[in-house]
């Protein structure tokens, strides 16, 4: 009796695969992604897939793609990257898109990029910068933004101005974070800087307190922080508990967003940041998408939301230079490809690495987030050095 | 070596000493469901959560603060541990402790799972409380000092009321020994399900304090319960003064751990604590683990 | 129903699944061979832990812990240039050599400190991975290169075969001397070694047969998910799973494991990729159940309660 009832519902599972109709594709064209909408990376993730739905919203008026319309399937990788990994599978071989927008953050986004490599698709990535992800020799991943190493250059050269000598470094223990690491001990390095304390943190650690105690005793001048929002909110917040004072403070991602100011008020005034893009930036269509953003979502969006919109704009531009959503021709049109949208310039290498477009650094000014390096497209002047703690 | 400097020692010294007492109210409690009842309550850190959620929740929609939510949210606790243990855990007590155990890791995988669904895994947090006092050149976090403070009376009251009351004693003889106790004429059930209440209660004051200093998740709780575990067993199982102060020597010493080696090690010490005990000196936890 | 025709319909059944499962890769689309991919490891998992738990009683809250490490052992050894068939050997090696001293100190542990214990060592093992940057790239993960890996259908026929083989594994002990050993443990550990049996040999053994299993598993694993990081190799879901699989379908039996991880990975299927909470929720409920009402499982509910032997237990087979 048992093994009668055993086999029978494998039976049934079988036959039911069997049975299995295939997904009909008619006259649409299927675009799939999985960002993380919960999790650590909740917040900059929704940031992406609504600048990203914008865009779709905007093709299909424009009467869509190769005459087609866009569907956007979409799945919640909860900001992990072995979930990423089989969200992209079943992307690719369950719900057979034709297209694929990768997903947010370098570490998801290296799993997926792995999974869109073994079935040769290409996949057009806005929301990583971390060089690892392009040092692979892979032929499917084309960044967007610009690469992590580079982001902390200019608040850095900023720092060097200033006579600055010791920087304290924290960093959260992915790709990303350890990318932008990279890049600030190689300028450091470079400009004869010293850094006086590197501790790297877990994803979930969201206690910084041994961490200050110890910059505190290292009388760091500066305090670089490879971290994304909760980090970076986490750690001012606890900052200004332990009374740490540094002449300048950088995250590479957190000050780039509005949630940075709101959450922290007062305390976010002066603390700088990165950002792949400003809605102020003189770009095609990027005022269009800022204001339309605002009025649809109630916050200006920042750059994630710029980086979802922008990928958009990249596959359509493919799509057009390719005439078809054939993965070889799209994949060759993504590498031949050198233009500018609403986002910035995209022209990448032979590895699909992003080398157009260049970052910016932001500060927290009277309550708002503005660019102020480099110096031509600054919407104000830097505000040196961070004020004391007892002086707001 | 900079670290070595006094004020610096006493800082991660302080701060060591607020997050134990944390651990100790809550590791207090787990203690107490095992000494009463032989049950091993996986599910305790997230009775914890559930405390620190509902600080969440009232803060968020009433704009209440966490030190007023606290009068309201241990008493309702209190009320669901209570009867959790009616209907739940009644049902396991007389069982091998190994049936409690899988009992409460089924609740306490519903437990977490059911946050998610509600809270999503977001971090989430509190923060009323900012800034620091001032002693000297010593910066003391406000949310720690309170937290501390608040767990630290609430445990040192929990204690007294163990020693002093006589229904804290009756708690203490069902623990001692629980026929007896019933042969003298004490209820034990309902002693029982009063100290399941009692020590959900401990674990959701403890939650509304992880509130205001911490960010926190429905996952939460997997770090904390390690740590209660590693408390009691270091401190001796049923021993109710033992946990509190192993959860405040916790505390204290993966404050050292953080500053001398580094955070994610801090947060690997009270599972390499607590495996290195079980594994190398079960004898220590007087013959009670012993095959 | 007599032992012999219950043996006979079990052999048969087993067959035909066999059978349908070395054909499923010629008619089904990848997704779906996928999903059966996982099935198999459940059940070679379950079968595993049922080695430890359900057979000898010394029931494991974290035997990912050697999934775990055979996935970063296989991937390693996979991206030092190895063929893929040397990793899973190594991968399984490693786990079952790290299993040999850990089995002496974990199982002089009762009950549920046994159970505690091996749930910190799955953490321990999470953290190591975490903290030993230079071997396994930490927190960022091992994504693994396309290149090297083996084909889908590879990584199928392994996973079916790892499953078949625990799933015979099981079955024989059942029958041999070691399985009546193991269960005199179960029963009463300091009668058995009062009537001679050797207590200390034959848990080590079972320990590390049931390490080795998740070790090969793990590593297969690895190649057929193309990434894998601390979390994710370690990760406590997976814990859950062995344990409500087996309990739910049936502790120390043969088809028990295998009832289970069909029910399990049904309810998954439905549930993970848009409600991965609720996936995870139904289980602990599911365990909740079985503690409370149906410590048998599912396979005592189907199976007629009668004795064979004076030592059969409601809810074993024979």
């Amino acid at each position: 009796m048992k093994s009668r009832f055993s086999l029978s519902f494998l039976l049934s599972i079988l036959l039911f695969l069997f049975a299995s109709p295939a997904l009909t594709q008619n006259n649409e064209i299927h675009v799939g992604t999985s960002v993380a909408l919960t999790g650590k990376y909740a917040r900059t993730g929704q940031e992406q897939l609504q600048g990203f739905q914008m865009w779709v919203e905007e093709v299909n008026e424009r009467g869509g793609l190769l005459g087609k319309k866009v569907h956007l399937i979409h799945y919640d990788d909860e900001s992990k990257p072995e979930t990423g990994a089989k969200l992209y599978e079943k992307l690719i071989t369950d719900d057979k898109v034709q297209l694929l927008i990768g997903p947010y953050s370098s570490d998801v986004t290296l799993a997926a990029s792995t999974v869109a490599e073994k079935h040769n698709f290409p996949m057009v990535s806005s929301g990583a910068s971390s060089s690892e992800i392009w040092a692979r020799g892979y032929k499917n991943i084309f960044g967007l933004y610009t690469l992590a190493d580079l982001y902390m250059d200019q608040i850095i050269e900023l720092g060097k101005s200033k006579g600055l000598k010791k920087i304290a470094l924290v960093y959260e223990n992915t790709a990303f974070p350890r990318g932008v690491a990279e890049g600030v001990k190689r300028k450091a390095k470079e400009l004869g800087m010293q850094i006086v304390f590197e501790e790297e943190y877990g994803k979930a650690s969201t206690d910084f307190s041994s961490m200050i105690i110890k910059i505190k005793a290292k009388k760091a001048d500066m305090v670089i922080g490879g971290s994304y929002l909760p980090d970076s909110t986490g750690f001012m917040r606890q900052a200004k508990e332990a009374r740490l004072y540094a002449k300048i403070f950088a995250f590479a991602v957190g000050p780039g967003l509005p949630d940075f100011g709101h959450n922290l008020g007062l305390d976010a005034e002066g603390v700088m940041g990165n950002t792949q893009w400003e809605p102020t930036l003189k770009l095609p269509g990027a005022k269009e998408f800022a204001e339309k953003y605002k009025v649809r979502h109630g916050h200006e969006p920042g750059y994630h939301a710029g980086g979802g919109y922008g990928a958009g704009h990249v596959l359509e531009a493919a799509v057009k230079k390719a005439g078809s959503t054939d993965r070889d021709k799209v994949r060759a049109a993504l590498f031949a490809l050198d233009t500018v949208n609403a986002f910035g310039r995209f022209k990448v290498d032979a590895t699909g690495k992003q080398i157009g477009k260049p970052a910016y650094a932001v500060q927290w000014l009277g309550g708002e987030r503005h660019i102020v390096l480099p110096e031509e497209a600054a919407t104000a002047k830097v505000f040196y050095p961070f004020k004391d703690w007892n002086k707001r | 070596m900079e670290l070595l400097e006094p004020e610096i020692l006493l800082q991660m010294l302080i701060n060591g000493l607020l997050a134990g007492a944390l651990y100790a109210l809550l590791a207090g409690g787990l203690n107490l469901i095992f000494g009463v009842m032989r049950v091993i309550n996986i599910a305790h850190a997230e009775f914890m959560l559930i405390g620190a959620f509902g600080a969440y929740v009232l803060f968020n929609v009433f704009g209440l603060h966490p030190l007023f939510s606290l009068l309201i949210i241990v008493p309702i606790i209190f009320v669901v541990g209570y009867y959790f243990q009616r209907v739940l855990i009644e049902r396991v007590v007389d069982r091998p402790m190994l049936t409690s155990l899988l009992a409460t890791y089924g609740v306490s995988i519903i437990l977490i799972n059911v946050g998610l669904l509600i809270f999503s895994s977001d971090f989430k947090s509190v923060p009323v409380l900012q800034g620091s006092f001032l002693i000297g050149d010593l910066a003391v976090s406000k949310p720690r000092a309170v937290a501390g403070l608040v767990s630290l009376v609430l445990s040192v009251g929990v204690y007294l009321f163990l020693d002093r009351t006589r229904l804290g004693k009756a708690v203490r003889a069902v623990s001692e020994h629980a026929q007896v106790a019933q042969i003298c004429g004490i209820d034990v059930r309902q002693i029982r399900m009063l100290t399941f209440g009692m020590a959900a209660a401990m674990a959701g004051a403890a939650g509304v304090m992880l509130s205001i200093i911490y960010s926190f998740w429905p996952g939460s709780g997997v770090d904390f319960i390690q740590k209660c575990f590693a408390i009691i067993i270091i401190g001796g199982m049923g021993n109710f003064v033992g946990a509190l102060y192993g959860g405040i020597l916790l505390g204290v010493v993966e404050s050292f751990v953080g500053g001398f080696i580094s955070t994610q090690w801090a947060e690997a010490v009270a599972y390499l604590l607590l495996v290195t005990v079980l594994l190398v000196r079960p004898t220590g936890l007087k013959g009670v683990a012993r095959a | 129903m007599p032992e012999n025709d219950q043996r006979s319909i079990s052999f048969w059944a087993g067959t035909v699944l066999v059978g349908l499962a070395l054909l499923a890769p010629f008619g089904v689309n990848e997704y779906y061979q996928s999903f059966l991919l996982q099935v198999f490891l459940v059940i070679a998992l379950a079968q595993a832990w049922n080695l430890i738990s359900g057979m000898t009683g010394y029931v494991s809250f974290g035997h990912a812990a050697f999934f775990g490490v055979g996935a970063y052992t296989g991937a390693l050894f996979l991206t030092w240039g190895y063929p893929w068939w040397i990793a899973i050997f190594n991968g399984a090696g490693i786990a079952a050599l790290i299993a040999v001293p850990l089995g002496f100190l974990t199982l002089r542990l009762r009950g549920p400190y046994f159970a505690i214990a091996m749930l910190g060592l799955n953490e321990v093992g999470r953290i190591v991975a975490t903290l030993w940057v230079s071997v396994t790239k930490g927190g960022t993960g091992l994504p693994l290169p396309p290149s090297l890996l083996p084909s889908l259908d590879i990584t199928y026929f392994m996973m079916l075969s790892l499953a078949l083989g625990a799933t015979l594994l099981i079955a024989w002990v059942h029958r041999s001397r070691f399985g009546l050993e193991l269960r005199a443990i179960r029963e009463d550990e300091e009668a058995a070694e009062m009537v001679g049996v050797n207590t200390t040999r034959n848990k080590v053994t079972a320990f590390v047969l049931s390490a080795l299993i998740p070790g090969a598993v793990g590593a297969v694993y690895a190649m057929y998910t193309s990434y894998i990081n601390p979390a994710s190799a370690f990760d406590p879901a997976r814990n859950i799973e062995m344990i409500v699989v087996v309990l739910f379908g049936g502790s120390g039996t043969v088809w028990g494991p295998i009832i289970g991880a069909a029910t399990v990975m049904f309810l998954r299927e439905m549930l993970w990729a848009q409600f991965p909470a609720a996936h995870l929720a139904a289980l602990g409920v599911l365990l909740l159940i079985v503690v409370l009402y149906l410590p048998g499982g599912l396979v005592s509910i189907v199976r007629e309660r009668h004795r064979e032997r004076p030592d059969a237990r409601p809810g074993e087979s024979p």
